[in-house]
């Protein structure tokens, strides 16, 4: 069967704009998937320079000096901005430029839905998180951890401010963009593709958008109060500056984190059925877990601050025990798949693999986390050493075991989105990008998360505190020297992560503007399974100039009817 | 000339109804925003309740004739923005846009008496800011927000409707503003209740 489409020389000349009118007026889809997909990784560089200094900074955080960042307060301000730019500046923008360019591509649609909205997101979003970082480089953020009055250590309440008003003006920009994917997804789907026979990606964003078209505007909420109480320097309590970021903090942690992952199963899904040469098994099956890790990642409710027993809860619990569950599944159907075909090996479908395997990771240190409460929570339990290891595992509740859980879901979500992009570089950059740069930037992220995110789990274990910027978090650990060692080893994976972000983005700048890529193929280099691979690379204006029919979620390897024909 | 009706292109179908499913997660999810603060300020309501302490400042004057005109006049303005939806799905392209402006008219209305309320309730000025005054401050003042964002809806899918964009064959954009009028009037409602009256 034929992949390559007949659109262009059928469609009609589009009308081109160049230049910067072309950039700031474009309401493409697929300018705009562009535009967040490279300032994304930027954002990634920024998220992991950040990381990286945090990590040199916990090597011996008593003398708060070994960058000299002047005062814990400072730190803090480190620390919390790499949490916000890995999350709003990579993550988010990545998976939800991927889904502006591919959604409708892989629905068969000749645009998003709501264009010019769209476009509006996206510049709404990227002079937010501009104006973010730099009121956080001028002392402001959002709070400090240990304030000596209100606005001491060189806080400045208008920076402060400025920081709270631009990271709402970001999450609202990012749930505009998400809104117009998963009405797109709803509502232009082809005749014949029901919900059922979607791609896994655009699933798995349908999924993920409602998810965070419950959570967010949640988390928007909290910013708002804190903001109103912030006004005038005489703040009660959710404006105090010592409390903003607790308020915050939940989007951070479990089960809340795990939402914002749920696209790289769909990434996955689409990636290694491709690679094997044949269809996804138990492709239903997938779908249900896919929208089970949904539910079970939706942590509106669990907020610390307002709820401070809800880590002992059985609802936060029980969600923490099953998240591996649908994950799980997942890797089942797609190691059953890998088992029907021969998967060929590519960059992406390594980066798929470490991307999932780190987030089935991820999922095990949950259980390890609630796992104290979860076995607690059984009365009959009246057994000295048992009681003590119930306790022992409560006390890992307030370690980085958290920032562990936090770390493997977010870079999964990182190297998901980077094999996104070696998969569909094609279609969306015309030209591949180079095999093995995303070898090597899959051996960096997975070596930098062994590194990283490993010696934060076993840092909790050993008591290391989950708030790294208070020196009681070292109480008691200071002597050990295994954290110490263990965290020199966090400071080389650390450095390994910012290596594999800007491997990629090296890549980018080389095959892509550099013109160096190869460009064999471009239109279905992999033999594709889904719509996206049955036009051109890039595609034309209009994307299918004869909206295609399809009739199963495999249209390209079963059969396409491409406007009643055959194709 | 002889025109033969049948020799005539089927009419295009109906658009997609995106416009109508992007409102619908747009509700949910300033559903969920004022979800977040209405759990916020009963908690805390509660818990201040709890200790024996007094929620609302002594000298603040909270009165119930402005919210109790407020609901009236949602209320009313339910009714006469599905006036405007029954007229466009009958190409009642005039009596919709009266209904419209009137909606736009009573949302006016209420923003009025929710400004002149704030100036009356005395909140912070003799007492000096309170947790309940920050989440009073915080649910109306957001509340005016998604009004005002309301109204430019509502003002811009009429001037579409005037447009001819809107008729009985796509009646969309009439129907998703109504929708998140809709959401709003049931907002506050739950504000009326919660903030007000069970004050």
């Amino acid at each position: 069967m034929e992949t390559e489409s007949n659109t262009a020389e059928l469609a009609s000349s589009p009308l081109e704009i160049g230049g910067l009118a072309g950039v700031f007026g474009t309401s493409d889809h697929k300018n705009l998937g562009r535009l967040y997909i490279y300032f994304g990784l930027t954002g990634g560089i920024l998220a992991f320079v950040l990381n990286m200094l945090v990590r040199f900074e916990r090597l011996d955080i008593s003398t708060i000096g070994v960058f000299d960042f002047g005062s814990s307060n400072q730190f803090f301000q480190t620390w919390s901005l790499s949490r916000t730019s890995l999350l709003f500046f990579c993550v988010l923008p990545l998976l939800v430029g991927l889904a502006t360019y591919l959604v409708p591509l892989q629905l068969g649609a000749p645009s998003l839905s709501f264009p010019r909205a769209a476009s509006l997101a996206f510049w709404a979003w990227l002079i937010g998180i501009l104006i973010h970082v730099v009121t956080v480089f001028a002392d402001g953020g959002l709070g400090v951890p240990e304030p000596v009055s209100q606005f001491a250590q060189g806080m400045d309440p208008e920076a402060t401010e400025l920081s709270m008003l631009s990271i709402a003006m970001v999450v609202i920009a990012l749930l505009l963009a998400t809104i117009c994917v998963i009405a797109t997804i709803i509502s232009q789907r082809p005749k014949g593709m029901t919900l059922f026979e979607v791609p896994l990606f655009s699933w798995s964003m349908l999924v993920a958008g409602g998810i965070w078209v419950l959570a967010l505007p949640v988390w928007l909420s909290n910013l708002v109060i804190s903001w109103v109480d912030f006004q005038g320097n005489d703040a009660l309590r959710y404006g105090n500056v010592e409390n903003i970021w607790d308020q915050l903090s939940w989007l951070w942690s479990q089960p809340m984190i795990f939402a914002f992952a749920i696209p790289l199963l769909g990434i996955a899904g689409d990636i290694l059925p491709v690679s094997a040469g044949v269809p996804q098994r138990r492709y239903r099956l997938q779908q249900v877990a896919i929208g089970a890790l949904g539910v079970l990642s939706f942590g509106a409710f669990a907020q610390p601050f307002f709820n401070p027993d809800v880590a002992d809860q059985a609802v936060f619990v029980t969600m923490g025990l099953l998240v591996v569950v649908p994950i799980f599944i997942v890797m089942g159907g797609l190691a059953d798949t890998a088992k029907q075909g021969k998967p060929i090996i590519s960059a992406h479908l390594i980066l798929a693999v470490v991307g999932v395997l780190s987030l089935f990771i991820a999922s095990v240190l949950s259980i390890f986390h609630v796992s104290g409460a979860a076995l607690g929570a059984v009365q009959e339990i009246d057994d000295d050493w048992l009681n003590g290891l119930i306790s022992w595992l409560r006390d890992v509740q307030g370690t980085v075991i958290a920032t562990a859980v936090m770390e493997h879901v977010l870079v999964a979500a990182v190297i998901g989105s980077v094999a996104g992009l070696y998969y569909w570089a094609p279609k969306i950059f015309g030209c591949r990008l180079n095999r093995k740069v995303g070898i090597l930037a899959a051996l960096a992220f997975l070596g930098g998360l062994m590194l990283s995110g490993g010696s934060n789990a076993i840092n909790g274990i050993l008591d290391e505190g989950d708030e790294v910027f208070r020196s009681s978090a070292y109480d008691g650990v200071w002597e050990t020297d295994g954290v110490e060692f263990l965290n020199i080893l966090g400071v080389v994976g650390s450095m390994l992560l910012l290596a594999g972000a800007a491997l990629v983005l090296l890549d980018i700048v080389v095959s892509v503007l550099l013109d160096k890529g190869d460009v064999t193929d471009a239109n279905d280099p992999w033999g594709g399974h889904t719509l996206e691979w049955a036009t051109d690379s890039p595609p034309p204006a209009g994307n299918f100039l004869i909206p295609p029919v399809v009739d199963s979620e495999r249209p390209l390897l079963s059969q396409v009817v491409m406007g009643g024909e055959e194709a | 000339m002889n025109m033969v009706t049948t020799n005539l292109p089927a009419a295009p179908p109906p658009r997609a109804r995106s416009l109508l499913v992007a409102t619908g997660f747009g509700v949910t999810g300033v559903l969920m925003y004022f979800g977040g603060l209405f759990g916020i300020y009963l908690r805390e309501r509660s818990l201040v309740r709890s200790d024996g302490g007094t929620w609302i400042p002594e000298k603040a004057h909270i009165e119930l004739t402005p919210p109790g005109m407020i609901i009236w006049t949602l209320l009313i303005s339910v009714v006469v923005m599905q006036w405007s939806v029954y007229s466009i799905k009958r190409d009642d392209r005039q009596h919709a846009l009266l209904a419209v402006g009137t909606t736009l008219l009573m949302g006016a209305m209420v923003l009025v008496q929710h400004g002149w309320q704030l100036s009356q309730m005395n909140l912070v000025a003799d007492e000096g800011p309170t947790t309940a005054a920050t989440l009073i401050y915080a649910i109306v003042g957001s509340y005016m927000a998604a009004l005002v964002i309301g109204m430019i809806f509502i003002a811009l899918m009429g001037f579409r409707a005037l447009a001819g964009q809107y008729s009985s064959r796509q009646t969309d954009g009439i129907v998703a503003a109504s929708l998140y009028w809709y959401s709003l009037v049931f907002i506050y409602f739950i504000i009326w209740i919660a903030v007000f009256i069970a004050k």
